[in-house]
């Protein structure tokens, strides 16, 4: 919170950047139900919660340090974390959820002042036992990113072009974890494509399940394949790190 | 016109510089490379499966509102290689180093402002322009007066997204902040990448005639189909001009507020 206050003017605009991306997507579906009551099986309720939700859930799943840690291996900071009694892995998991509640309590406070401006017809879900699914499948998402982005990071032991694979994978995720639309309008190949990756569990999965439409079958197997991307994911990260270490020569330092 | 074309020749010097700089790395110019083509392959792609359960949208066709798209990308394209610069302008301000560019004989806005062309944004702009051409000619109604309309809005259009970055280069010198600004503009111009008569009042208007998004990226592709009125192409030359010229106010101002406080 200090660092962000550090530098008031900038948050104040990233956060406004963030309320744009939302009213671009936001107001792109509001237009394309313009005259019509459903599209691909939504309403327009349905659709515009999607969209409201998917831009409360992306910093909660998305907003991550963990970009920083490539910098810290190329600048050759790491060496500073590496010599004091912590686990870094740890560290960065800590920087990352203080990051993520300071934006997730922003975008409490700008969508429900925007719900209140825009009074679109919002679907609230109601039952329980959906509420506490799609919120242990967004924790699910949520370390998983952090694993992905972790991997992302940990290739700057062996170059230092971490900005470039970093770019490619978010314009592929952008599309493929569901931010812009629900994946299910895809044509059928294209959708069993998106969910047989990874990407789908960031933002579609728990929104789907939040907005009812999964059966429990299919709820069940999505966290067992979570978890299994998780373990994956997290073998990787942890292979990457050990390797890298051998490799780290504190350059720049 | 002799400044011309000493400003020309200085800007063929430092685009190659710039391009000798951003191809030293290979493998990141072609991932970045890779990523900007996977973006709009993969937009082109939800259009394709929005279109697949609408006919149209806003009385336009698939053929019509891909053709909007790609008018939006080969300006934000065109717009990007050569405005690359003032993406790192930030650090010019905050290190002081801008006070070398101001002692130099040459324009500083100039230098902020296409000092460092993107030989990947040129790459980019081969296979737009080709749809674009492939696209047009599958559009009804085309004629050579919409065509010379075409090129004289995008004209336009670039006139405005220079205006809008001269903005952002002066608001780095009052507030050094320049990172979130250029990509508000960004993100804004996204709205774009559609034709904005889809969305509903009063945010037609305002993105229309306020934040001129439609006049830069719609404009064009409506004159070429058609659709636009002799007054709306007169109003949307004004706005070019009346923003260039609010813009280089803005810039004049901010550079007498520069105090060198970083050197």
């Amino acid at each position: 919170m200090a660092e962000y206050m550090a530098y008031r003017l900038s948050f104040f605009l990233w956060r406004v950047r963030v309320n744009i991306q939302l009213l671009v997507t936001y107001f792109l579906w509001w237009a394309i139900f313009s005259g019509r009551t459903t599209l691909f099986g939504y309403s327009e309720g349905m659709m515009l919660t999607y969209v409201l939700l998917s831009s409360f859930v992306r910093p909660f799943v998305m907003g991550t340090r963990t970009q920083e840690v490539g910098v810290m291996i190329n600048d050759g900071t790491l060496s500073n974390y590496l010599t004091k009694p912590l686990g870094f892995f740890r560290y960065i998991a800590c920087r990352d959820a203080a990051d993520k509640l300071l934006n997730a309590g922003c975008a409490v406070v700008e969508i429900t002042l925007l719900v209140f401006l825009l009074r679109p017809e919002v679907f609230i879900q109601t039952n329980p036992i959906i509420l506490v699914t799609s919120f242990l499948l967004l924790l699910l998402g949520m370390v998983l990113f952090f694993h992905f982005s972790l991997i992302l990071s940990l290739l700057g032991f062996w170059t230092p072009d971490v900005w470039a694979p970093r770019f490619l994978t978010l314009v592929i995720t952008e599309f493929f974890a569901g931010m812009l639309f629900p994946l299910d309008i895809l044509p059928k190949p294209l959708y069993l494509l998106t969910t047989a990756m990874p990407f789908s569990y960031f933002i579609y999965v728990p929104l789907r399940v939040y907005l009812g439409a999964i059966p429990w079958q299919s709820v069940a197997s999505a966290f067992l394949v979570g978890i299994v991307w998780v373990a994956v994911f997290r073998l990787a990260a942890d292979t990457l790190w050990r390797r890298g270490l051998r490799v780290y020569t504190a350059e720049g330092r | 016109m002799r400044t011309i074309q000493r400003y020309f020749k200085l800007w063929e010097i430092l685009t190659v510089h710039s391009f000798i700089s951003v191809l030293s790395s290979r493998l990141s110019a072609a991932i970045f490379l890779v990523g900007k083509m996977a973006r709009f392959l993969l937009f082109s792609v939800f259009l394709w499966a929005l279109f697949r359960k609408t006919e149209s949208i806003a009385h336009y066709s698939l053929t019509e509102a891909l053709f909007f798209y790609l008018t939006f990308n080969l300006i934000d394209t065109v717009t990007q290689l050569v405005f690359r610069e003032v993406y790192r302008f930030r650090q010019l301000i905050v290190t002081g180093d801008f006070d070398l560019v101001l002692t130099k004989p040459m324009n500083a806005l100039f230098r902020a402002l296409a000092g460092g062309a993107d030989p990947l944004d040129l790459f980019m702009l081969l296979p737009y322009v080709a749809a674009l051409v492939v696209v047009a000619r599958s559009l009804p109604a085309v004629d050579p007066v919409g065509v010379v309309l075409y090129i004289a809005l995008l004209i336009n259009a670039f006139v405005i997204a220079s205006a809008f970055h001269i903005v952002v280069l002066a608001l780095a010198i009052l507030t050094t902040e320049v990172d979130h600004m250029v990509m508000m503009y960004r993100d804004l111009t996204n709205m774009g990448r559609l034709p904005v008569d889809i969305y509903r009042e009063p945010l037609r208007s305002i993105i229309t005639f306020v934040l001129p998004v439609g006049v830069m990226m719609t404009f064009p592709a409506k004159a070429l189909m058609g659709f636009l009125t002799p007054g709306g192409i007169v109003l949307s030359l004004v706005i070019g001009a009346v923003s260039i010229a609010v813009s280089l106010r803005v810039w004049r101002f901010a550079l007498g507020q520069y105090a060198s406080a970083s050197s």
